[in-house]
């Protein structure tokens, strides 16, 4: 059986959105019930890997086009952030949409190759820009503090008031884990999903009907540039210190995993895939290499099983045990045309 | 003036010269035949004019404009559709999210008189509604061509490009196929079709042109063309 985006349990687009928002607004409460610190700080991490995510799920998820650079452009939001607070005194919220801009904008550049190669050379080449950017960054001088990185010292502040607080941050992180959901959601939703999806599913068919393939793939590098802008100032207000190796092949490996695990084209795919990847080694208690070892093999079973991901294995499950309900349910899609 | 005007159009894949010099017209509202020995290049010149090959010379004008290697997506905005040899869709959508993508992207042409503005008039033109909510990649082979016309038709084109449309479809569909293409004049869109079913062009198309070896050897009403020592030649005599 075939399993498609569009599913019962998880087919009207807004109740994906709402039920997200919802498990937001209530995660947002967990650090009143005493969890540690160090879950917390988890979590910020989980969250503002699920920010990268729903832009990749742009990209791969709509569009169909893997990125393993995007650590690197992760990196170019925080290193935005940390050197317009060095240089300018400009903080978080300033940071924000220059980080974001210069990221899509260095996005269109990793995408532009995408007009001459495709499949797995691109995907190689995303990851030798990716490489790239950190010897960049290695060799910058003091502009980019070469390999010992830079430091931030700005507070980060909501109108005023300092967010000095663990808690605090991670409530900020959930804000903008809301945000990239429903922007996903919106682009999933929209016209422009719609030619993303044209291009995935046929490029040729896709440049007869009128539609500028070329444009729409770079485009679609840039959107999901711009998340990974926003990831990377939260990132650098997070964690205070930055360094190139952050932003290096391993990283962006990680993203496509937990883009993977997730799954790309449901809405709930980033935010299980970067909550399960990030907290799997907590949960088993497993050290660096260990770890490692268990996001290959998840990564192959993944591949192999679940090729819609968890949050669409979960979907199809579902399907097969109410298809009784439905003469055949493989061949129907609700004509709500959205991903949920 | 023809709408559409081919002037010495080659096209060499390495040492095949798959079209070696065709010239070729289409006039306002006609419907054209292209048919051809297999290899004979009628896909080639198709997918010359559609922007798909960069042509090796000669030149496309299309109501006065020069179109000689435009991209895919500008030709077919500038008004020139095209269905594929081999039907094709965006599998993992349904049908009503295929053609209403098709609809999207037509650069604002007919805005006014064009009669099948939305997906669901276009999916009732060819028959297709009550299947607009299956997922098109599993879609039976007839169906699959109707949806492949749906979707040319959304793109408002003033000429569409058919490359066998009834390959593979039976009797009744063809008939049914043949039906819908004859339409397409009235509502202001002339047509260039490919097939080998001589019995589906001879029911087509008023004039027909014939490609051999890159070559166009005969251009002419129908009734002549099929008489003409060389095209029999062509086709040893047997599928005419
Ligand atoms: N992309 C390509 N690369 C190399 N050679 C090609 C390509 N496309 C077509 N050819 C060659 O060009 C010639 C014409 O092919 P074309 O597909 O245009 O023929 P056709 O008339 O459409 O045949 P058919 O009736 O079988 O569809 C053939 O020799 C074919 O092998
Ligand atoms: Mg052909």
């Amino acid at each position: 059986m075939m399993f498609h985006e569009t599913t019962n349990v998880l087919g009207r687009p807004s109740a994906a959105l709402g039920a997200i928002l919802v498990l937001v607004a209530v995660l947002a409460f967990v650090p009143e019930a005493g969890v540690s610190s160090r879950i917390i700080s988890l979590a910020i991490t989980a969250a503002i890997n699920v920010v990268v995510l729903y832009g990749l799920s742009v990209l791969f998820g709509q569009t169909g086009i893997l990125s393993l650079g995007h650590a690197a452009l992760v990196g170019v939001g925080a290193y935005t952030a940390a050197i317009l607070a060095r240089d300018f005194g400009i903080g978080f919220w300033g940071a924000l949409p220059i980080a974001a801009v210069l990221s899509g904008l260095l996005a269109i550049v990793v995408g532009f190759p995408s007009l001459r190669v495709s499949g797995h050379h691109f995907v190689i080449l995303t990851f030798a820009l990716g490489q790239l950017f950190t010897i960049f960054l290695t060799n910058g001088g003091a502009f980019t503090g070469g390999a010992t990185g830079l430091d931030l010292q700005l507070p980060t502040s909501v109108l005023g008031l300092p967010l000095d607080s663990l808690a605090a941050f991670y409530r900020l992180s959930l804000l903008f884990v809301a945000l990239a959901a429903v922007a996903a959601w919106g682009v999933a939703n929209s016209r422009y999903g719609r030619t993303l999806r044209a291009v995935r599913e046929n490029e040729k068919l896709a440049g007869s009907i009128g539609i500028s393939v070329g444009r729409q793939k770079v485009g679609a590098f840039a959107v999901s540039g711009l998340f990974a802008g926003v990831s990377g100032v939260l990132m650098a207000y997070f964690l205070r210190h930055i360094a190139p190796n952050q932003f290096a092949s391993f990283p962006s490996i990680y993203l496509a995993l937990m883009l993977m695990i997730g799954g790309a084209r449901l809405l709930f795919g980033p935010l299980a895939g970067g909550i399960l990847v990030s907290f799997l080694p907590e949960i088993f208690n497993l050290d660096p290499v260990e770890s490692r070892i268990l996001y290959g093999v998840c990564l192959i079973a993944v591949i192999l099983l679940l090729p819609q991901g968890v949050v669409g294995g979960l979907a199809e499950l579902w399907q097969r045990l109410t298809a009784t309900r439905h003469a055949n349910p493989a061949a129907v899609a609700p004509h709500t045309i959205s991903e949920a | 003036m023809p709408a559409l005007r081919i002037d010495g159009l080659r096209k060499q894949f390495g040492g095949v010269k798959a079209l070696n010099g065709v010239d070729l017209t289409i006039g306002e509202g006609e419907i054209l035949g292209v048919v051809g020995p297999n290899g004979s290049g009628k896909t080639t010149l198709f997918n010359v004019v559609t922007g798909l090959h960069k042509p090796t010379a000669g030149s496309v004008t299309w109501g006065g404009t020069d179109m000689t290697g435009l991209p895919a997506h500008a030709v077919s905005r500038a008004g020139i559709g095209h269905t594929f040899q081999q039907a094709m869709c965006f599998p993992g959508l349904s049908v009503l999210e295929n053609v209403l993508i098709a609809t999207e992207h037509h650069g604002n042409r007919r805005a006014g008189d064009y009669p099948w503005t939305t997906p669901v008039e276009l999916l009732d033109f060819v028959g297709l509604s009550p299947l607009r909510d299956a997922v098109a990649g599993p879609l039976p082979f007839g169906s699959l061509r109707l949806l492949g016309l749906a979707m040319a038709l959304a793109a408002r084109p003033a000429l569409l490009l058919l490359d066998e449309p009834g390959a593979g479809l039976n009797d009744k569909e063809t008939a049914a196929l043949a039906g819908l293409v004859k339409q397409l004049p009235g509502q202001g869109i002339s047509v260039c079709v490919i097939d080998h079913d001589m019995t589906l062009m001879r029911a087509l198309c008023p004039r027909l042109a014939v490609l051999d070896f890159g070559t166009k050897i005969a251009d002419g009403p129908t009734a002549a063309v099929l008489a003409d020592p060389k095209v029999l030649e062509v086709y040893l005599g047997g599928e005419l």
